[in-house]
């Protein structure tokens, strides 16, 4: 599994997919924090600790980085070359989830830097109760955890779908479409969606969230999951 | 097990592959000798690429098996070090160097980055190594392709049409690569639908057609039989008599084409009757007649003759 994860990592690092996908996430929070402090105009706790739960934006991102990643493979026929060498396609998988999903942490680090170092100056003139130590604690935990099992989790979908473009908007529809439906539909059921799952785990507070700790079970659960079908689906995939 | 000549690198038994209710592999069965180089030939879609990307663990078959050196590639030791293979052009990321598509693939096999350097080197691609591959023209790429298959030094080479898209001069290295590979004893397998572009490389040849085996062998006996073009200013004496001793002959403007005989009884039946020779040329089908006669559907008017298949697998299977 130790030169699956160094052969992944090496071929993270010698593409630009990786910058381009950490850029928009910094375009991204910077978006967020901006438009959350100085629009939002945070006076609560609740509010304040969003403005610094870049998590739940960024794993979105981060997803779409390891749908990318794992489809390029499908997409550039790379995926052979790894198969000649490893025949488990299970372990390369695997290999590749574990890559982004450290890829995930590491960005997710980069963007907390940002958004502690705008967040915090614009939220101390804020009015209102301050943040204590354990809401950044909370933000930046949640925010890592939430990056990197984004990563991880965009990584089983493209192993599954392998298509680069049906598993982008594949997800895009499930994140943006299908999760909300559902939650309006039925909160008690939507809290255990993924996306709902991320919020809570991001550390944005919603009237129906499920608690950190549960909220970070059903995220492993469904990256879980989906690596299981993948790896299934994939088990039985003829590489062309 | 590698580099024991007594057992085939490659064998393949009764293998299938149906894609709904096509089959692009028809129970083919052939092996391949280890240290030799054989050519795997066919027309386009004739089920060679499938083939290899089952014998490679790529693809599963629908009924038969493929083993190399008598395992499935899935079950071999150290797959990197067993054999090499080169099957799609296109297997790199266009955003990746040369050298670090090449270094994944090394640290995967877990071999050292110096390795790298000794395969682009043979490859003769050190100094394009760091440009991104999707900037590479079709023989660099290529050239990179064959790096990758020699990383682990392997005992056998699997190659893919890898002489698809290459000038003239790359097909000139190409040629020269594979006969310094085969010069060390390596085993190769190497696809192709042009007959010409392998034919003075390989040892044996695999003949496949509609996914079925029409032809195995040497590449001297697939040359098919020998035949004599004869020139005579008593031309049609000379045909009688060469027609009464029992050879077929076919007459070609001021040559008459003797099959049945070989020159030195062609000469010496001309001297018995007192015919003059101004003549006498013995020579074969090329390659190239042979395999279109071999893989085209229907059987062609012209052109050479050959004792037909001589495995199971009808030559006209199609």
């Amino acid at each position: 599994m130790n030169r699956v994860l160094r052969s992944e990592l090496l071929k993270l690092r010698t593409t630009r997919t990786a910058l381009g996908f950490a850029i928009a996430g910094v375009l991204l929070v910077l978006l967020v924090v901006l438009v959350t402090t100085l629009a939002g105009n945070p006076t609560t706790i609740s509010d304040k600790r969003a403005v610094l739960s870049i998590g739940d934006p960024l794993a979105v991102v981060l997803l779409l980085f390891g749908v990318v990643g794992a489809t390029a493979e499908y997409r550039h026929r790379t995926v052979a070359a790894g198969a000649l060498i490893l025949p488990s396609r299970l372990r390369l998988s695997v290999g590749r989830m574990v890559a982004y999903g450290i890829a995930g942490l590491l960005v997710g680090s980069l963007m907390l830097v940002v958004a502690f170092a705008i967040g915090i100056p614009l939220l101390s003139g804020a009015s209102g109760p301050s943040l204590g130590t354990g809401d950044y604690v909370r933000a930046v935990g949640g925010s890592l955890l939430a990056c990197g099992l984004g990563a991880m989790l965009g990584v089983a979908i493209g192993v599954l779908v392998a298509n680069q473009v049906a598993a982008v908007v594949g997800t895009l529809v499930i994140f943006f479409v299908a999760d909300p439906l559902i939650i309006a539909a039925s909160a008690t059921v939507g809290k255990f969606s993924f996306g709902d799952a991320l919020t809570a785990v991001a550390g944005r507070n919603t009237a129906h969230e499920l608690a950190f700790g549960a909220a970070v079970a059903v995220i492993i659960g469904w990256t879980a999951l989906a690596l299981t079908i993948a790896a299934w689906v994939d088990a039985r995939r003829d590489i062309s | 097990m590698p580099g024991d000549t007594q057992v085939n690198a490659v064998r393949v038994a009764g293998l299938s592959k149906r894609y709904g209710g096509v089959a692009a592999v028809d129970d083919l069965s052939f092996e391949v000798r280890a240290g030799a180089v054989t050519g795997f030939l066919g027309p386009n879609g004739a089920g060679k690429t499938t083939t290899l990307r089952i014998l490679l663990g790529l693809a599963r078959p629908s009924a038969g098996e493929a083993t190399i050196f008598g395992q499935p590639f899935a079950a071999l030791a150290d797959p990197a070090r067993t054999v090499g293979a080169s099957l799609e052009i296109s297997g790199f990321h266009p955003g990746r160097s040369g050298r670090n598509h090449l270094r994944s693939l090394a640290v995967l096999a877990g071999l050292p980055e110096s390795r790298v350097e000794d395969v682009l080197k043979l490859v003769e691609l050190t100094g394009a190594a760091d440009r991104r591959a999707g900037k590479y023209s079709m023989g660099m790429r290529q050239r990179l392709a064959l790096a990758a298959t020699l990383l682990g030094d392997p005992q056998l080479l699997v190659l893919d049409e890898p002489a698809n898209g290459l000038d003239p001069q790359g097909i000139r290295w190409l040629r020269d690569f594979l006969r310094g590979l085969a010069a060390e004893g390596r085993t190769v397998l190497i696809s192709s639908h042009v007959l010409s572009e392998v034919a003075q490389t390989v040892d044996d040849v695999i003949v496949i057609h509609h996914g079925r085996l029409v032809d195995e062998g040497p590449v001297d006996r697939l040359s098919g039989p020998k035949r004599v073009s004869v020139r005579s200013p008593r031309l049609a004496d000379l045909a009688a008599a060469i027609e009464r001793a029992g050879a077929q002959v076919s007459r070609e403007n001021d040559v008459v084409i003797v099959s049945g005989l070989d020159a030195a009884q062609i000469g010496d039946l001309a001297f018995s009757a007192g015919l003059p020779l101004h003549e006498l040329a013995p020579h074969s089908a090329s390659l190239e007649e042979v395999f279109l006669e071999l893989t085209t559907d229907e059987p062609t008017t012209e052109g050479p003759t050959t004792e037909g298949p001589t495995t199971e697998g009808p030559k006209a299977a199609a």
